[in-house]
């Protein structure tokens, strides 16, 4: 629904103070509509600061960031606005619940926004569904949910505002597989139930290539690379080089092509690479 | 010549003391000897961390025996010394770095533990140096601990252990809230710990990749000991894994999925290299034959 | 956000810097006392002229100085007007409708702004610029340890004090996260009325209650697991000893005091 883009942002952390960083310099990108991206690079590459700037939390130092083709700082009065079209669920979310009930936490954003008693009940339920938390969770207190239910309720307390945007940071950090998966599988939901945008950040190259159609990997506060996930994986010697944690069967396909045999460009699932391997064996 | 460590027997524990209706371990039975190491993989809830927790007695089994460095935690008579006692011996590193460093100092928070104990203020400072040192955190003695990062926190709480001198350290998720740099670092340090000094090595996690580096692997799951064995054993079975709500390294399932479909492979791989060499060997084989 | 320490601690190595943190929390006291003991303009003049000395020995940069003295320069406004308009004495200056300014208005407004900027020059300079907060809590147990006789848990306080130090940084920067979080919900903290306004704050509150306990039951946790006993047979990795130059310092301070007093004998114009 919608595009968002950035056009040659700088972000300075402390300007004119000894303490100076230089966090984002002159990035530019584009995140497509309705696509699921990723963004991965190392602590300190800039990609936290990059997630504030896309709703309006910070301000850049000089750029400007583009929803839908509009400048969202023309008018810095209504940039609370921008925050409900551009939802932002931040690291840990689970520390910021704070209502009696996991429903009445999930409807506080939707209720900021100002919606009908129904529109909330509506959405309430369709964002815990999509996070797979069962309706009976609904009424208990935050305190009596596991880590990763916790974790769900705080997505799904986003998700309810339904923004044309939905970025993550890391938002599957500290999960055992099993509920990253379902986490992240949920957002991926979100975004083709409502043609929203996705913005995932995280340390995974391999949460990328499972979740993610386009990659933009940022590296001391520029865009290192950028494009679909073939063309990112194509470059998956520069990646390593980068010293980013390449899916282990991307570090196989790259030894096994040292070694002479024939693989493609941008292996990087289990089931990619066995694609490449079968015709060989038969 | 192998030393036993840690003895657990038919282990039972519950989180909540009045309600033994849903214990978290349910019968636990397992050596470690002393040097080992070993990573007790399972999912979040599996009851791996409440084992961890029972070692240094933080918390108590209510049924079973369980006896670590010599001392008795089930014993009727445990007294305050004797956990006291343990706790020189078993260090532990919890999974929050910024909520087991007390000092507002690297290096005075490393010496916390040994003036606890008591230790001679030049002995203190010989094995603050010495520990920060190790963990390659020297440079870092004079700083403020919350300016470092995830990894290097989690060091300098190593290091505090480290200059209490014991004998064994537990890892209770230590590495789950880092990034791929910082896991590295905290893994690269107690490997060097146990590989050194024969300091035994418990990781808690549920990463594979961080199991699959270490000598012995125990899977629980439902509280039970699922699996116990080599890294290399234990993945040889992915569905068992499966069903405990965990992974396997990708190039063991992609040996996995040909074998499936009929190509013959020698071994189990863990990593990308040895899978490498497994996959050209056949492919070798097949052109020669 | 990462920059915040509490005590704006000024790392330097000046001969301030490496007195015992025991004598600066004494000096830091007696130089209070000096400067209550100042009566005349003589003692003031003196006084100020230490402070500067004091600033320049200590190689503290004079931003950073200021930096101390801002927050209060509305207080001190206020108390040199309210001293320049209702000091009442003989030598009438100026008047005006209701207004009477004498020449004694003028000295006990300057006397009062020299007193306050130097009571904070001093305590910042001995204390909280060239003492880290870690220092300064370990010279009050030491300083405070008598007190045990009187079973007054100067250990413990210690600690608290050490815990808190070391949590406020964690703490700002989470407060700043959830309030980031909330922000991203909708949350409004600058708008409508006072009680809207508090309203929004329950969001941030709860949380960071939350997870203040769970910190201070894991620290709790931790600090056990490190053996942690309360004070009773604990010992220290730094045994503060006191030097020669201390005692240096002590006696130039007092030495410092006695001229004041002298000074308070052969003072000219308005005396306190």
């Amino acid at each position: 629904m919608a595009e968002l883009t950035l056009e040659h942002i700088s972000y300075i952390y402390g300007a004119r103070t000894p303490f100076e960083i230089k966090a984002l310099d002159d990035v530019s990108l584009t995140v497509r509509e309705g696509s699921v991206t990723g963004i991965i690079g190392h602590t300190g590459s800039g990609k936290s600061t990059l997630v504030q700037l896309f709703n309006g939390l910070e301000r850049p130092t000089s750029g400007r960031v583009l929803l839908d083709g509009k400048d969202i700082w023309e008018k810095p009065k209504e940039i609370k606005r921008i925050r409900f079209r551009v939802g932002l669920v931040m690291q840990y979310p689970e520390y910021q619940l704070f209502e009696e009930t996991i429903r009445a936490d999930i409807a506080f954003g939707p209720k900021n926004i100002g919606l009908s008693e129904e529109e909330i009940e509506e959405r309430v339920k369709e964002a815990a569904e999509l996070v797979g938390l069962e309706p009976s969770l609904l009424d208990k207190s935050p305190f009596d949910l596991s880590g990763g239910q916790k974790r769900r309720a705080a997505i799904a307390g986003v998700m309810a505002m339904r923004p044309e945007v939905l970025v993550l940071d890391e938002p599957a950090a500290g999960l055992d597989p099993k509920g990253r998966d379902t986490i992240l599988q949920g957002i991926r939901e979100y975004g083709k139930k409502t043609g929203s945008t996705v913005i995932i950040v995280s340390h995974s190259m391999e949460d990328m290539a499972t979740y993610c159609d386009d990659i933009i990997v940022m590296a001391h506060g520029k865009v290192h690379l950028s494009g679909s996930r073939d063309a990112v994986f194509a470059h998956a010697r520069e990646l390593c080089e980068v010293g980013l944690d390449v899916p282990q069967i991307t570090r196989l396909a790259l030894l096994l092509r040292e070694r002479g045999v024939q693989m493609p460009d941008g292996v990087y699932t289990v089931d990619a690479a066995l694609d490449a391997l079968r015709p060989l064996f038969q | 010549m192998s030393e036993l460590f840690i003895h657990a027997k038919d282990l039972w524990c519950s989180y909540d003391e009045d309600d033994l209706r849903v214990p978290v371990l349910r019968g636990i039975t397992l050596d470690i000897d002393r040097g080992e190491y070993v990573a007790i993989l399972g999912h979040n809830g599996s009851g791996k961390s409440t084992f961890a927790k029972l070692l240094n007695g933080i918390l108590e089994p209510y049924a079973g025996e369980l006896t670590v460095a010599g001392v008795d935690l089930t014993s009727p008579d445990l007294s305050d010394d004797d956990i006291y006692a343990l706790r020189r011996e078993v260090g532990m590193v919890f999974q929050n770095p910024d909520n087991q460093l007390v000092a507002t100092i690297v290096e005075e928070d490393v010496a916390f533990g040994p003036e606890n104990l008591g230790v001679p203020s030049e002995e203190i400072r010989r094995r603050v140096d010495e520990a920060l040192a190790t963990v390659g955190m020297s440079e870092y003695a004079r700083h403020e601990p919350h300016r470092l990062s995830g990894g290097q926190k989690q060091r300098v709480a190593i290091a505090g252990l480290i200059a209490m001198q014991p004998s064994c350290m537990i890892f209770d998720e230590s590495t789950a809230m880092l990034d791929p740099v910082g896991r590295r670092e905290v893994i690269e340090t107690f490997e060097k710990l146990n590989r050194e000094q024969g300091i035994t090595v418990l990781t808690i996690t549920h990463y594979m990749n961080e199991a699959a580096r270490a000598d012995r692997v125990i899977v629980i799951d439902d509280g039970k000991i699922l699996a116990d064995g080599t890294p290399r054993e234990i993945f040889a079975d992915p569905d068992k894994l499966k069903r405990a709500a965990l992974d396997v390294p990708q190039c063991t399932s992609l040996v996995h999925g040909l074998r499936a479909e009929g190509v013959v492979l020698d071994g189990e791989p863990i990593t990308p290299e040895e899978c490498a060499d497994i996959i050209c060997r056949a492919l070798k084989e097949k052109t020669n034959g | 956000m990462k920059n915040i320490s509490l005590g704006q601690y000024y790392p330097a190595r000046s001969p301030i810097h490496q007195l015992d943190a025991r004598m600066k929390v004494i000096l830091a006291i007696l130089y209070i006392v000096c400067t209550f003991l100042c009566k005349n303009v003589l003692c003031f003049a003196a006084i100020a002229l230490s402070s500067i000395l004091l600033i320049l020995i200590s190689r503290i940069p004079l931003r950073t100085v200021f930096r101390a003295i801002r927050p209060i320069i509305f207080i001190m406004i206020f108390t040199a007007t309210i001293n320049l308009f209702f000091t009442k004495g003989e030598t009438l200056l100026f008047s005006w409708w209701k207004l009477q300014i004498y020449m004694e208005g003028i000295y006990s407004a300057v006397f009062m702004v020299v007193r306050i900027i130097v009571l904070i020059l001093g305590t910042s300079i001995f204390l909280t610029y060239t003492t880290t907060p870690i220092a300064l809590t370990d010279a009050l147990e030491s300083l405070l340890s008598p007190l045990r006789v009187i079973r007054l848990p100067v250990h413990e306080f210690a600690m608290m004090m050490t815990i808190a130090l070391r949590f406020i940084p964690t703490l700002t920067e989470e407060t700043s996260k959830i309030m980031n979080a909330q922000k991203a919900r909708g949350v409004d903290f600058s708008e409508g009325g006072l009680i809207r306004r508090a309203k929004s704050l329950i969001p941030i509150l709860i949380p960071l209650f939350v997870s203040s306990f769970r910190r201070a039951d894991e620290l709790a946790t931790a600090m056990e697991c490190r053996c942690y006993r309360g004070g009773k047979g604990r010992t220290k990795m730094t045994v503060p000893h006191l030097h020669v130059r201390d005692f240096a310092a002590l006696v130039l301070m007092i030495a410092f005091g006695a001229g004041i007093v002298m000074l308070n004998r052969y003072g000219f114009g308005y005396t306190v």
